[in-house]
């Protein structure tokens, strides 16, 4: 029985575990005697997490360069979400961003300096004074590496408080009571050995990062496969906004890796495939500088109206990107002050961007939504009692948390700010450690065995057991699948030759098609058919090739595909329910705003046994839940 | 450049290793004290014993590709069992360092052109003769990174390397030089260091713990008793760390036979650092600082 179980060990995840363990309630305890009971358990080895690839900054009023003000840090985050934005949990996060980013220097980030020695910021698009007035530099960096240094210096402070991890576990259950009211645990699967653990815990969080690994291309890693948003909906819990994902303009093409926009900033431009610098006609003023959102969604049309051009190493792929013309910036200049730029493309289009034009397209970057909660970290179900959503309620779960990527505390609202979403994971998390703490403290794990009692020994234990039974169950037929089992009748329609890896591949390319940066009722209906037809049949009959359990990177391999296929169909149904255009939700059969109806947050869940045969909308169930509207009131969103 | 449609034959040749089932075993015992779990007996790791094997995967690829791409490819199209780390696929994460024709290095930083043996093969690009590529073909071979054991193919146990970082408590002890407000709060504020002072560990703090570093010495990896150079790195971090209070005692605690007294200064560590670190340069500084203190 552990006082708290922490899935993930990105910004969010190690946060939570130093907010948690440096909490005046846990110093009290453990000045008791009594040291609180506290796992981490990530799928990666801990510096491995995506958190490690963020690379521009994060965002804090400081005024260390620029004078600055935290309420012009709120209105951009407001004015950026497109007014998705719950504005309470928004006002939170740039008052408190500066004390934020001075605790991870204290931690030890390399923060890059200014002359005088403070912290170093930089101009970050949207970032503005007042008001929506003149640029202004908010962004705290670490040259460009500011991801690496926060996630290296978090990982050091939880060894200095011996915080203890379990590696490479892979969760694959969220167990809730029967009611969905309070945590029980989660189900772990040991990677090293294939052993599945029940895991008991008084309180869960969940803090497993984003889901860009549901399109071909993205910016995340391969490991960023929704797994905690998954886990929610699997366990009955309700997804916030998940037809948000943001798609940054300039994936370096065919590998999705990111080149900053500080290549535009210097003199890059868009070109089509007739040579046109495209986006003056799209954004005037802005042109290349546009916003993220306007600058992919223009390449997208640009793309659709068939003046793309195919990826130089595909030559007869789709002609689904466009031309980064670097080639008016001075070579020296660019080598000066766009290293890592330069590096990715010559490492990995083999371009010279000084000479050649470099081929990008939008790559799925960020997702907005995931589980809801409150500021507090605390996961909720939004219970609408009548007609009118308003009356809704939010019942919180008791004993499960969640924070970063994963979650919806609505900062980000329909389109993230940049330098938020570090900000997001690191202040949300530790808000929902030092919330876990205060839990902590109440009933501590030591107390009861200090008394002589078995903290296992409670009415939610036996849930665990029988969750982890069923996976344990579950896993062995996966690798029992790799030999020739003559009562396997099931899998009798299963193609022999596939695998989660070709299904992952197959998926992206689907969601990619239907959803990336625009679509309409008719691509998310052809990929909700293609989900439903094919690829859901074929995740459920996957079966590892081979029977080893230690290391078989496959088994995890189906539980992630699952995960996102499941998620891909949520993130459909939401994107189907949505019928306005707002932030990176680019609807081309309802291209305006609705704020009369869509001034709400999406509330989705699956409600019953997935049934083939039912009709698509018996599967899942959309609530809407009022945006906390505090300080702005909606306006037109133009930069 | 020209060329960069040219395909090549590669075969991937992979040293393999399956880790003998121990089903029976695992059942009979309590799941939560087995050395795989964090609150099992960590030290005193057995070298599992398995099958071992070398496979071929012959592929048609872009020279440009990184060994990490093939490797996927072989997953998604050949054989799904070939067990490989990986995660960020572009040398941020540190996940996938791995030995390519015998020497430690990161799979998605190394393209196929760049490690492609045969004798007939010719690179594409500027050294012409691009038509002879495609048919020719070539060689690279993967191993797990050397100086750890092996777990299963090319996945090595580096939790020693993390271990030995840990030892050395691997975060900042500020010396607690804070300004303070007006009304005498003083954690408001950050510590002040200068762009100089900066400087002078910046490049340490881009230390992936890849293990590159460690696999490529001949005394960690052959075995010695050596705390490596990654944790050395890390302490030395923290010594140039203008903020850090604990330098003494970050130097007293590498002034042990297994410590900086174990390098040999073969400064093989630095050649492939995936970060740029001149690791070997860097063993040097810290020697020299142990030694002047």
């Amino acid at each position: 029985m552990y006082d708290a179980v922490i899935v993930g060990a990105g910004a969010a995840g190690l946060s939570a575990a130093l907010g948690l363990l440096r909490s005046d309630h846990i110093r009290e305890l453990k000045g008791q005697g009594l040291d609180p009971r506290i796992l981490v358990i990530s799928k990666l080895q801990p510096l491995r997490s995506h958190t490690g690839s963020a690379e521009g900054g994060i965002a804090a009023s400081l005024g260390n360069i620029d004078h600055d003000d935290w309420h012009w840090h709120y209105y951009d985050t407001v004015k950026g979400g497109d007014w998705l934005v719950d504005q309470d949990a928004a006002a939170l996060l740039a008052r408190e961003a500066p004390a934020t980013v001075i605790r991870l220097e204290h931690d030890g980030v390399a923060f890059s300096r200014t002359g005088d020695g403070h912290i170093a910021q930089r101009r970050f698009g949207g970032h503005t004074a007042e008001f929506g007035g003149e640029p202004v530099k908010r962004a705290a960096y670490a040259a460009d590496r500011i991801g690496h240094q926060i996630l290296h210096s978090l990982w050091q402070q939880c060894v200095a408080q011996g915080v203890q991890f379990a590696e490479e576990w892979y969760v694959t259950d969220l167990v809730l009571d029967e009611s969905k009211s309070r945590a029980a645990g989660v189900v772990a699967y040991d990677t090293h050995s294939g052993a599945v653990h029940a895991v008991h815990a008084r309180n869960v969080l969940i803090a497993t990062g984003g889901a860009g690994r549901l399109f071909r291309t993205t910016s995340n890693s391969w490991d960023l496969t929704g797994d905690g948003m998954a886990l929610a909906l699997a366990a009955g819990l309700q997804l916030e906004d998940v037809e948000f994902v943001q798609f940054h303009p300039t994936g370096l093409a065919h590998t999705g890796i990111l080149l900053s926009e500080a290549a535009r900033a210097e003199g890059g431009v868009l070109r089509n495939a007739d040579g046109e610098a495209f986006m003056a006609r799209y954004a005037p003023g802005h042109a290349d500088l546009a916003a993220r959102d306007v600058v992919s969604r223009s390449i997208m049309a640009e793309v659709d109206a068939g003046r793309g051009v195919a990826d130089p190493k595909d030559p007869d792929g789709p002609k689904d990107c466009v031309w980064l013309d670097m080639t008016g910036i001075d070579r020296d200049h660019m080598e000066a002050v766009l290293p890592q730029v330069v590096e990715t493309i010559r490492d990995y289009a083999n371009i010279d961007p000084a000479t050649q034009y470099v081929p990008v397209k939008p790559t799925a970057h960020y997702t907005m939504g995931g589980v809801p909660i409150t500021t507090d970290g605390e996961v909720y179900r939004w219970i609408q009692s009548g007609d009118d959503p308003a009356d809704g309620r939010r019942d919180v779960v008791e004993g499960l948390y969640a924070a970063g990527e994963c979650s919806c505390v609505s900062v980000h609202g329909a389109n993230r700010l940049g330098g938020n979403s570090l900000l997001d994971a690191c202040l949300f998390g530790t808000r929902a450690g030092e919330a876990i703490a205060a839990r902590v403290a109440d009933a501590p794990v030591a107390q009861v065995e200090l008394e002589g009692g078995d903290p296992a020994d409670d009415e939610y234990a036996p849930l665990v057991d029988a969750a982890a039974k069923a996976r344990e169950d579950e896993a062995k037929t996966l690798l029992a699948g790799s030999t020739d089992n003559t009562d396997d009748t099931d899998d009798a329609d299963a193609t022999p030759d596939d695998n989660p890896y070709r299904l992952l591949a197959d998926l992206g390319a689907a969601m990619e098609r239907a959803v990336a940066v625009r679509c309409t009722a008719e691509t998310i209906g052809t990929a909700l058919a293609t989900l439903r037809d094919e690829l859901e049949p074929r995740a459920d009959a996957l079966r590892a090739h081979d029977g080893t359990p230690a290391f078989n990177q496959e088994i995890t391999a189906i539980w992630e595909a699952r995960h996102l296929v499941a998620l891909a169909e949520a993130v459909l149904k939401a994107s189907d329910s949505r019928t306005e255009s707002r932030g990176s939700l680019r609807r081309l059969d309802f291209p305006q705003r609705d704020d009369k109806r869509f001034l709400a947050h999406s509330m989705i869940e699956l409600c019953g046994e997935a049934n083939p045969d039912e009709s698509d909308a018996s599967r899942h169930s959309v609530g809407w839940q009022p945006v906390h509207i505090v300080d702005y009131p909606p306006k037109a969103r133009a930069y | 450049m020209s060329n960069e449609n040219d395909m090549v034959s590669v075969t991937l040749r992979v040293h393999r290793f399956t880790p003998r089932a121990e089903r029976e075993r695992r059942h009979g015992s309590n799941p939560f004290a087995r050395k795989s779990s964090p609150f099992g007996d960590s030290g005193a790791r057995r070298r599992p014993r398995g099958k071992q094997w070398t496979q071929d995967y012959t592929l048609t690829v872009r020279p440009e590709d990184t060994v990490l791409d093939c490797l996927l490819t072989v997953k998604r199209t050949l054989d799904p069992t070939l067990a490989f780390r990986y995660s960020c696929g572009h040398g941020m994460c540190g996940s996938d360092a791995v030995a390519i024709n015998g020497t430690p290095t990161l799979l998605c930083t190394a393209p196929v052109h760049a490690w492609i043996r045969n004798d007939g093969f010719r690179r594409t690009g500027e050294e012409g003769e691009p038509g002879e590529t495609a048919a020719d073909g070539g060689v690279i071979e993967l191993s797990p990174l050397p100086g750890f054991p092996v777990q299963r193919d090319l996945i090595a146990d580096i939790d020693p390397m993390l271990d030995q970082i840990r030892k050395l408590k691997p975060y900042l002890e500020a010396k607690g030089e804070l300004r303070t407000t007006a009304d005498g709060k003083v954690n408001v504020f950050e510590y002040l260091q200068s762009p100089a002072e900066l400087a002078k560990y910046e490049t340490l703090t881009n230390c992936i713990a890849c293990g590159v570093c460690e696999g490529s010495c001949p005394v960690f990896a052959g075995g010695d008793a050596f705390i490596g150079p990654a944790a050395l790195i890390a302490a030395s971090r923290f010594v140039n760390d203008s903020r850090d209070g604990r330098t003494m005692d970050r130097l007293d605690a590498i002034d042990t036979e297994d410590g900086v007294a174990a390098c040999q200064s073969v400064r093989a560590c630095g050649r492939q650092c995936p970060r740029g670190i001149d690791v070997g340069e860097e063993m040097w500084q810290i020697i020299a600082k142990v030694r002047e203190r």
